[in-house]
């Protein structure tokens, strides 16, 4: 984070010459990672995440989301979100880390790290270019590949004990009882929400979803602002697959291609 | 005789975006020496059994973070009974509950993984449990 923003000003300043200062500033959120969560020992879940979370506040973020303990293993109960919650709040009320902008500025050791992510992602942005800029790369599936090689290595990583995983193939305890609450959704959530959109279908004016459905159409083909549109549809009640059918009418659809 | 490369299907039914294992599982099966189709992101159930009786797949996998498998995986085992594919492994993983992984079992859905199940494991069920075809 402390690379992108360094990154990041001198694109903006240099690159795209952005005049307003406040444009050089990179602002972005952090979500904690959810692949470091495990399914074993949920309950060390809060404390990966409280480690996450810290290291995204030391880096500066802006907003941040911290998982909850048992997303391994579920949806996350309301118990697990109100972990996840306090955890943002005791590093923000309670830690002093957010008390200053940039509190590892000048560790020799955060220094040299910053300094190598950022040549590392320069070289990145070399390769891009060379690809063609970033839409040929997407389409020649340069960032699925760069991806789903690093999640695999990673998983490799794991499986040869490389990486250490605690709880799952290091300081396991195998058979050891689940111990939190988790949530538990049954078909009848489905069944609630199909017999309210019927509902909603029923009591609306269908004349106006059709008239609103045509104008959006109609701004999606012409290139036009979206939005409005997109507005007056929510106010007709039109439903978002009604939208998306209409936009995909003119659009099209997006056919990922198979690169792993 | 040469036994044919055993031939899966991989898909996502459903709006979930999470495509990390998936993609993993899809790499480790074509390390393996499989057949992979990987079919990637929103697909429906009817999209999904089209397609493995198009490419006469052996398994059908499907991966589903987003709480809607039990819906997802009946209706790809409903349509694979209808479709002439009961015969043929329908298998998967994500984040799904014990309990609710007995219920699939009754509804004829194999072995599910998850997370922190490792890669080796999930390779040998499917080369043991795929049907398996000579040509």
């Amino acid at each position: 984070m402390r690379a992108a923003r360094r990154i990041w000003a001198r694109a903006m300043r240099d690159k795209y010459k952005a005049k307003n200062p406040r444009s050089w500033l990179c602002r972005f959120h952090v979500q904690t990672a959810g692949c470091s969560l495990t399914a074993q020992q949920p309950e060390i879940n809060i404390v990966r995440t409280a480690l996450e979370a810290l290291a995204g506040v030391l880096g500066g973020c802006q907003s941040l989301h911290t998982n909850s303990m048992d997303e391994a293993l579920a949806l996350p109960s309301e118990k697990a979100v109100e972990i996840a919650l306090r955890t943002q709040q005791i590093i923000a009320f309670e830690s002093g880390a957010a008390n200053v902008i940039d509190p590892l500025g000048g560790s020799y050791y955060i220094e040299k790290l910053t300094d190598d992510l950022e040549a590392e992602a320069e070289s990145y942005f070399r390769k891009i270019d060379e690809l063609g800029g970033v839409v040929k790369a997407i389409e020649q599936g340069f960032f699925q590949r760069e991806i789903t090689r690093a999640a695999y290595e990673y998983q490799m990583a794991l499986s040869r004990r490389k990486k250490f995983h605690v709880g799952v193939n290091e300081f396991a305890n195998p058979g050891q009882k689940l111990e939190i609450p988790l949530l538990e959704i049954d078909e009848s959530v489905e069944r609630d929400h199909v017999a309210l959109l019927r509902r909603t279908k029923a009591g609306r004016d269908n004349g106006a979803v059709r008239d609103s459905l045509t104008a959006l159409k109609t701004a999606a083909a012409s290139g036009r602002n979206l939005m409005p549109p997109l507005l007056e549809c929510a106010r007709r009640y039109t439903t978002l697959g009604e939208i998306s059918d209409a936009l995909t009418a003119v659009f099209g659809k997006y056919r990922e291609q198979p690169f792993y | 005789m040469a036994e044919r490369k055993i031939k899966v299907i991989i898909a996502k039914p459903g709006l979930d975006g999470h495509d990390r294992g998936a993609k993993v599982v899809a790499r480790a099966l074509v390390e393996a020496g499989m057949e992979v189709v990987y079919l990637g992101l929103q697909q429906t159930p009817d999209a999904i059994v089209r397609a493995a009786v198009e490419e006469d797949a052996d398994v059908i996998g499907l991966s589903i973070l987003s709480g809607a498998h039990m819906s997802n995986f009946r209706k790809v085992r409903e349509l694979m009974e209808s479709s002439g594919l009961g015969d043929r492994l329908l298998t998967g993983g994500g984040i799904i509950p014990t309990k609710d992984q007995e219920e699939l079992k009754k509804l004829g859905v194999g072995k599910v993984f998850g997370p922190g199940d490792d890669l080796q494991e999930i390779v040998e069920y499917i080369r043991v449990n795929a049907r398996r075809v000579s040509g």
